[in-house]
């Protein structure tokens, strides 16, 4: 009969425990098959509860989004705001870790919507609509630095389920964003405003809205790649 | 945007996903959110930066629910075939068949959990809050919080186990 009761097993399994009760309940289990069907009984339906109820993308979400985004007075942001180095360097992505949002299991929001057209970016089904952009993540290089239209790529990776994605910068548009390659075209993953310069310190640890960050951290496999990887990536489709 | 907007759009997804946690039917739970963001719009001066927005906002979406609940019997409209047979996941692509079976499962059980019990459950198990996060949006002791994780867990567990779910 094992001495830990159920509340004791959930907290282990939810990180309540001190490292010491943890160590002691693992290796328990680890010595006693019968406690260790209890702990993965309780895992499976903290997995399966998970499950029923994902973090996921809305498009209702965009509608919210300009609700919130309703009480902001302040003039237009000026284009263009990117740092393209930053960009450029495949690491720079660890610097969104610690901005990610705290239980974001999904990886996936949208962000605030203030492109005077945001309708003509995003199609109802998530793909992107706007065939500029579909061009330049089909066939831009992060090198290339922004086209005559201001849209631009910077991050190129691959995601945990093997698909490729790509951030983005629409800097008329003033927003930014992370799309990955579908079968018939770029499946929006996260899209947000990109702040004004004056707006607000969080926008200091990077150049990129926190919800694109958050996003690229939950799908990226491993780093962004390098320029040569992204030519032949690009070349081969992204697929 | 400010932080506060930022943040607020930023948490749509986890507000969503906790009010289809308290509330069966996608339309009642986007009237929750709707209601929840715009009572935070409302309220934004209250709430002081650096603290936590999440649980701010759930806190603020348990206090309309339960309201709401008790004053006009809202949220408990019919249900809709699609809302009952519809599981979304977050990548339909990836997820087997088994974990589809599973999560309509949980779904079911979790929704058919008392209130208090499906308050603990939805901020700890689904959303991922610690516990004492957690007593703090339900505004109780952790003890309590506790204990009602522990019971709806287990009745959660017997549920899928009678099920075969997670036999």
């Amino acid at each position: 009969m094992s001495r830990f009761d159920d509340e004791t097993l959930m907290r282990r399994l939810d990180g309540e425990l001190d490292a010491e009760t943890a160590r002691a309940v693992d290796a328990s289990a680890a010595a006693d098959d019968a406690l260790a069907a209890r702990l993965e009984v309780l895992r499976r339906a903290g997995v399966a509860s998970r499950a029923a109820f994902p973090a996921m993308v809305d498009p209702r979400d965009a509608d919210l989004a300009r609700l919130i985004a309703g009480g902001d007075t302040r003039p237009a942001r000026t284009p263009n705001r990117f740092d393209w180095r930053r960009w450029l360097t495949p690491r720079g992505v660890g610097l969104g870790a610690g901005l990610a949002v705290a239980g974001f299991a999904a990886g996936v929001v949208i962000g605030p919507m203030t492109s005077p057209e945001p309708a003509s970016l995003v199609d109802p089904g998530g793909r992107i609509a706007d065939r500029r952009l579909v061009q330049v993540l089909d066939r831009r290089l992060a090198g290339d630095g922004p086209d005559g239209t201001g849209r631009a790529v910077g991050l190129t990776f691959e995601a945990t389920d093997g698909r490729w994605c790509r951030t983005f910068n629409d800097a008329n548009a003033a927003m930014a964003g992370l799309a990955c390659r579908a079968d018939n075209g770029w499946a929006i993953q996260a899209l947000a405003a990109v702040d004004s310069p004056d707006g607000e310190m969080r926008m200091a640890a990077s150049d990129l809205p926190m919800p694109v960050l958050a996003a690229v951290d939950s799908l990226i496999a491993g780093d962004a790649v390098s320029a040569a990887d992204e030519v032949r990536a690009r070349d081969a489709g992204f697929r | 945007m400010d932080e506060f907007q930022s943040e607020l759009v930023a948490l749509l997804p986890r507000l969503r996903r906790f009010a289809r946690v308290l509330v069966r039917s996608d339309a009642d739970a986007q009237d929750l959110v709707q209601e929840t963001v715009e009572r935070a719009l409302a309220k934004r001066r209250v709430w002081q930066p650096g603290t936590r927005l999440d649980s701010w906002s759930f806190t603020i979406m348990k206090r309309i629910f339960i309201d709401q609940t008790r004053s006009k019997g809202r949220w408990n409209r019919v249900v809709g075939p699609a809302d009952e047979t519809t599981i979304h996941v977050a990548d339909p692509a990836q997820a087997d068949e088994a974990l589809k079976l599973d999560a309509l499962a949980a779904r079911e059980a979790i929704h058919g959990l008392p209130e208090d019990q499906r308050l603990a459950v939805g901020l700890v198990l689904v959303d991922g809050l610690s516990y004492a996060e957690a007593a703090e949006v339900l505004d109780v002791p952790v003890g309590t919080l506790t204990s009602r994780l522990v019971r709806g867990r287990q009745s959660l567990v017997e549920t899928l186990n009678a099920k075969g779910v997670t036999a």
